[in-house]
C-alpha cells in the first residue's frame, strides 16, 4: 500500500493548496509555536474517569495546521502505518474545511477519532515530520489535528454512512470485534458481503472497550463507529466464543465462505516468580476488563475489585500505564510502576508517561520483582524487588537490564497488577490443527494477503502481530478485506 | 566387593557420575548410560545465558519498525524461560520414570535473580539433586575477586533456602585463593563441590587470523589439576568433593578416590568411547581393588590425601626447582 509520489504531487498541485501555501511564508509558519492540548487538571482528573485531553478549539487547530509546511516530500506519511495523506488533511483544516479533512482521514483510516487519541505519534508520523528531522523543533501536532477533524465530524451529526454495494449473498464471519475485526467488517460490508461479527464478550470493540480506559478513550467515541457499521448492515453476535460456542468448522457448515480472525492477544502472561498466585495479584487484562466492562470498581457489584492502597503495576507499556492510572483513580495512595529498564525505554506512549507523572504515579525504574509475600489469609502484603543496572545494548539497541547483586528490598503492596505482556488465546488454533502458527502462538499469514495456511481463513491485528497498535490492526483489517474479496471472486469464478 | 559410595549424600552403585553434557540431554541416552553402569547422571544444564541470547538474537530483532510491538516482546524472555523450564521439567519426569539412578538437574546461571526460584521447580519435577554452575566469567575484569566470591555464596544461600534436595556447586579453578574459597563454599551448606568445570576454550587460526573454537574435550593429563586440589582440600572441606576434568580411565578414577574424592564426573571419555566405556571403567576399578585386596571404596578413599601423607609439603610444591634441574630428558 505504498503511496504513489505522482499522486501526492498531483494532489499538492491542486489550486487550493498552492494558494494556501502562498498565503504565508515558511518562516512565518516555522515561527509559530506548537499548540498546547488542554488537559484537565491532574488533581481533578484523578477523581473520575473524565477524558484527560480536552481536544483543540477550531482556532487552535487552524493555527496548528498553519505550521505544516505542506512539504513537497511529505516524510510524515512514511511514518504512518496506513499512509494517511497527512498534508492534505491538515491543509483542509487550515482552510477550515473540517469535514473534508475528516474525509481524507477516512480514506485510509477507519477509526481516526480513536487513532488521534491512542497512536504513538511520537514514534510514527511526528517522528518523521520535517520539524523533527530537519529543524529539530517540535513536530506539527499531527495526532491532535487528526483527533480534531474526526471529533468535528462525529459532533457535526453529519457522519456519512458509507455506501454499500448490492448484496452478494455471501456470508463472511469475523472473529473478534477489535479494531481489526471492525475495520474488516466495514470494508467487506461496503463490498456487498453479508457480514457477521462474533464477539466473545458482551461488548463490541475489543481492547478499545475493555482495555483502554475511558479517561483516554471514551467509549462513546467507539460507539459512534459501531453504530455506523450497524447501519451499514453488519450483524453482531456477542457472548459468542468461536471455538467454544461454535467452531469455525461449524460455522463453515452453516454456509460461511470466508473467515477473518481478529481475535487479538488476550491471554495474560505472568513472570512465574514465587508467590505470583497470591490473592491481590492479577493480570492487567483481568484488572482492566473487570473495571471497564464489569463495573468491578463499584463495591456493590458481583465482581468487586479491591481498590488497593498500595498498588504496584509491573511493566512499562501502555497497558501498565492504563492500569496504574486506573488504580490511582480508584483511590490508591501509592500507585507505582515497577519496570526493569529506564523510563526512557518504556514502550508506553510518551504522553501517557507524562500524564501519569503529573497524576502522582510513582515510577520505580530499574527494578524487577523477585518474589511476593502474603499475610496469613493468603493476600499479598509485600514484594521483593531487585535493583537493575543497564548493561550492554542488545540487538534492539536497548541496554540490557542486569541485576545488581545484593540490592533486593521490600515494598509494601496490597494489590499487584502484572502487565508484562499477553499472548494470543489458543482457543481458535487448538480446534484447527492445520492452521500454521508461529513460535509466539500467533497465526502465520502471507505478509501481503494476510491469508493463513487454511485458504479461507485470513487474519490480522494482534493475533498475527502479537501485540501492536490500533492503527496496525486497522490497517490489517483493510488489507485482509481486499484480499479476501479477491480470493472469493476467484474461487466463485 | 562393591563400588558403593555416595553422591551428594545419596547412595550410588558406582563412583562414576556422568557429568552435565549433551549425552545427558535426552531420556534415551540417559537410559543407555544407566544401563552401562553410571552411578548417577547430571542433566545437561539449563543455561540462563542461552535464554538471554535467544531473546536478544531471535526475539528482539522481531520488534517492528516504530517499536510497535515492543510491549509484546518486552518481557518475552520470561516466556522463553518458562518454555525452557517446562521442557526441562518434563525431561526430569521422563528420566525419573525410566532409570533408578539419581538424576541431578543442573542450572548454569549468571545472576542472582529470579533463577534462584526455579530451583524449586526442578525439585518438584523430581530431581534428586541440583548442580549449580555459576557462570561468573573469570574474565570480567571489572569485578574484584571478592565481589565474585561473594555472589557465589549469595546465590547458594538463596537456593538452599528454597530446596530440600542436596545442592552441588561446580566451579572453575580460577580463584585467587582457591583453597580458602573451597573451604568457605563447603561451609555454605552445599552437599558437594565439583572440581573443576572446564570452560569452552578458544584458539587462533593463524592463516586466516581468526578466533576459532579450541579443543572441546579434555586432555589425558588434565586430571592432574583436580587431583592435586582434591588431595589438598579433602579433609579441609565440610562436604563431598567430586573430581571433574580429565578423568578418562579407571586409573584416573582410582587416583581421585585415593586423593579423597567421593566420586568423579566423566564426560569427554564417554564422548570418545561411547557409553559402554562405563562398564570398562567400573571393571577396571574392581580389578585394581581385588589386586589390592580392597572390598569397598571407603577402605581406600582418601588414602593419599595431603593430610595423611608423610610429606605433605610435596602437594604444595609449585615450582620445579631441583626436580627440574635433575630432570635429564
Ligand atoms: C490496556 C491497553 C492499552 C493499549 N493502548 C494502546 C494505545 O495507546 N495505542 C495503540 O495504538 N494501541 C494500544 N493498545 C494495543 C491495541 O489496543 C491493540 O493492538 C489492538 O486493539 C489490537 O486489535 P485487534 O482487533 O487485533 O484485537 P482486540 O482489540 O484485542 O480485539 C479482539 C477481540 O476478539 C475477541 N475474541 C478473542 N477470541 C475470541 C473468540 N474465540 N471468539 C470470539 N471473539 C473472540 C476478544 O474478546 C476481543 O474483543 C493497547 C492495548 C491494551 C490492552
Ligand atoms: C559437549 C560438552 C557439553 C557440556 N555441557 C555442559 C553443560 O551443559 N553444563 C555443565 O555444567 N558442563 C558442561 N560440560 C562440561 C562437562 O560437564 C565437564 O565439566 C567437562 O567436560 C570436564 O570433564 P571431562 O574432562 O570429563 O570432559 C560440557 C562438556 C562437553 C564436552
Amino acid at each position: 500500500m505504498s503511496v504513489n509520489p505522482d499522486y501526492l504531487k498531483e494532489e499538492r498541485e491542486q489550486e487550493w493548496r498552492v494558494v494556501l501555501r502562498s498565503q504565508k511564508k515558511n518562516k512565518e509558519r516555522t515561527d509559530l509555536v506548537r499548540v498546547h492540548m488542554t488537559e484537565v487538571d491532574p488533581k481533578i482528573r484523578v477523581q473520575s474517569n473524565i477524558e484527560v485531553n480536552q481536544g483543540l478549539s477550531e482556532d487552535d487547530a487552524v493555527n496548528e495546521a498553519q505550521r505544516c509546511l505542506d512539504c513537497p516530500n511529505p516524510t510524515c506519511i512514511t511514518g504512518c502505518p496506513v499512509e494517511i495523506n497527512i498534508p492534505k488533511f491538515i491543509k483542509n483544516i487550515e482552510r477550515r474545511e473540517f469535514l473534508e479533512a475528516a474525509k481524507v482521514l477516512k480514506q485510509t483510516s477507519t477509526l481516526p477519532a480513536v487513532c488521534g487519541r491512542v497512536c504513538p505519534q511520537e514514534k510514527q508520523c511526528e517522528a518523521q515530520c520535517f520539524y523533527t528531522l530537519k529543524l529539530k523543533k517540535e513536530p506539527v501536532a499531527i495526532g491532535y489535528l487528526e483527533r480534531f477533524a474526526a471529533d468535528y465530524e462525529q459532533k457535526s451529526g453529519k457522519m456519512a454512512v458509507p455506501e454499500v454495494a448490492p448484496a452478494k449473498g455471501i456470508k463472511i464471519a469475523i472473529i473478534g470485534s477489535g479494531p481489526a475485526g471492525l475495520t474488516f467488517a466495514g470494508e467487506m460490508c461496503k463490498r456487498g458481503y453479508d457480514v457477521w461479527v462474533f464477539e466473545a464478550l458482551h461488548e463490541i470493540g475489543g481492547v478499545l472497550k475493555y482495555g483502554i480506559p475511558e479517561f483516554r478513550l471514551p467509549n462513546s467515541i467507539v460507539d459512534v463507529e459501531i453504530d455506523i457499521l450497524k447501519k451499514m448492515g453488519v450483524h453482531f453476535e456477542t457472548n459468542f466464543v468461536v471455538g467454544k460456542t461454535a467452531t469455525i468448522d461449524d460455522l463453515k457448515d452453516e454456509g460461511f465462505k470466508g473467515f477473518f480472525v481478529g481475535s487479538g492477544a488476550g491471554l495474560p502472561r505472568f513472570m512465574n516468580i514465587p508467590g505470583e498466585n497470591y490473592i491481590g495479584i492479577l493480570s492487567s487484562n483481568e484488572y482492566l476488563t473487570r473495571i471497564n466492562l464489569m463495573d468491578a470498581a463499584n463495591p456493590n457489584t458481583d465482581t468487586p475489585i479491591i481498590s488497593g492502597k498500595n498498588v504496584a503495576v509491573i511493566g512499562g507499556g501502555n497497558t501498565a500505564m492504563d492500569s496504574v492510572r486506573t488504580a490511582k483513580r480508584l483511590g490508591a495512595e501509592r500507585a507505582m510502576i515497577i519496570y526493569r529498564r529506564s523510563i526512557e525505554e518504556m514502550p508506553a506512549r510518551v504522553e501517557e508517561i507524562k500524564h501519569a507523572q503529573e497524576e502522582g504515579i510513582e515510577f520505580i525504574n530499574l527494578a524487577n520483582p523477585l518474589e511476593y509475600y502474603a499475610d496469613e489469609k493468603g493476600r499479598v502484603k509485600q514484594m521483593k524487588v531487585q535493583r537493575m543496572e543497564l548493561g550492554e545494548p542488545d540487538s534492539s539497541g536497548r541496554r540490557r537490564p542486569v541485576p545488581v547483586e545484593g540490592s533486593e528490598y521490600l515494598i509494601d503492596v496490597d494489590t499487584v497488577v502484572v502487565s508484562v505482556g499477553v499472548s494470543p488465546n489458543p482457543l481458535i488454533p487448538s480446534s484447527l490443527p492445520d492452521l500454521k502458527m508461529t513460535r509466539w502462538q500467533t497465526i502465520e499469514v502471507d505478509d501481503d494477503k494476510l491469508q493463513s495456511s487454511i485458504p479461507y481463513i485470513f487474519a490480522g491485528g494482534d493475533i498475527v502481530r502479537g501485540g501492536a497498535t490500533v492503527i496496525l490492526a486497522m490497517g490489517d483489517g483493510r488489507k485482509a478485506a481486499a484480499s479476501m474479496d479477491n480470493y472469493i471472486q476467484n474461487i466463485s469464478k | 566387593m562393591n563400588l558403593n559410595t555416595t553422591y551428594l549424600g545419596i547412595p550410588v552403585k558406582s563412583p562414576i557420575i556422568v557429568g552435565s553434557c549433551g549425552l545427558t540431554s535426552t531420556a534415551e541416552s540417559i537410559i543407555e548410560l544407566a544401563n552401562n553402569g553410571a552411578g548417577a547422571i547430571v542433566l545437561k544444564s539449563i543455561f540462563e545465558e542461552e535464554i538471554i541470547l535467544d531473546f536478544e538474537k531471535n526475539v528482539l530483532p522481531k520488534v517492528g519498525p516504530m517499536d510497535n510491538d515492543l510491549e509484546f516482546f518486552d518481557y518475552y524472555d520470561y516466556q522463553i524461560k518458562d518454555e525452557v523450564l517446562h521442557k526441562y521439567q518434563s525431561l526430569i519426569a521422563d528420566v525419573k520414570k525410566s532409570v533408578d539412578i539419581p538424576v541431578i538437574a543442573s542450572i548454569n546461571c549468571i545472576s542472582n535473580g529470579e533463577w534462584v526460584s526455579y530451583a524449586k521447580k526442578l525439585e518438584e519435577a523430581g530431581a534428586d539433586g541440583l548442580e549449580l554452575n555459576i557462570f561468573k566469567l573469570p574474565f570480567d575484569i571489572k569485578k574484584s575477586s571478592e565481589e565474585i566470591e561473594h555472589s557465589y555464596i549469595a546465590i547458594i544461600e538463596r537456593i538452599i533456602e528454597k530446596i530440600s534436595i542436596p545442592l552441588a556447586v561446580k566451579i572453575s579453578p580460577y580463584f585467587t585463593n582457591l583453597g580458602e574459597f573451597v573451604k568457605r563454599l563447603s561451609l555454605s551448606g552445599v552437599a558437594g563441590i565439583v572440581l573443576f568445570n572446564r570452560y569452552y576454550s578458544i584458539d587462533f587460526d593463524i592463516n586466516n587470523e581468526e578466533v576459532i573454537s579450541g579443543g572441546v574435550f579434555s586432555g589425558d593429563k588434565d586430571y592432574e589439576m583436580p587431583l592435586r586440589w582434591i588431595s589438598i582440600m579433602n579433609q579441609k572441606s565440610n562436604c563431598e568433593l567430586i573430581a571433574s576434568t580429565g578423568v578418562h580411565t579407571s586409573d584416573n578414577v582410582i587416583k581421585m578416590l585415593l586423593a579423597g574424592a567421593g566420586s568423579v564426573q566423566v564426560v569427554s571419555a564417554l564422548y570418545k568411547e561411547g557409553s559402554s566405556y562405563l562398564k570398562k571403567m567400573n571393571s577396571g576399578i574392581k580389578e585394581w581393588m581385588s589386586s589390592k585386596g580392597y572390598e569397598t571404596i571407603d577402605s581406600f578413599k582418601g588414602n593419599m590425601s595431603q593430610t595423611t601423607a608423610d610429606k605433605p609439603e610435596i602437594y604444595e610444591r609449585v615450582q620445579f626447582m631441583r626436580y627440574f634441574s635433575d630432570h635429564k630428558h
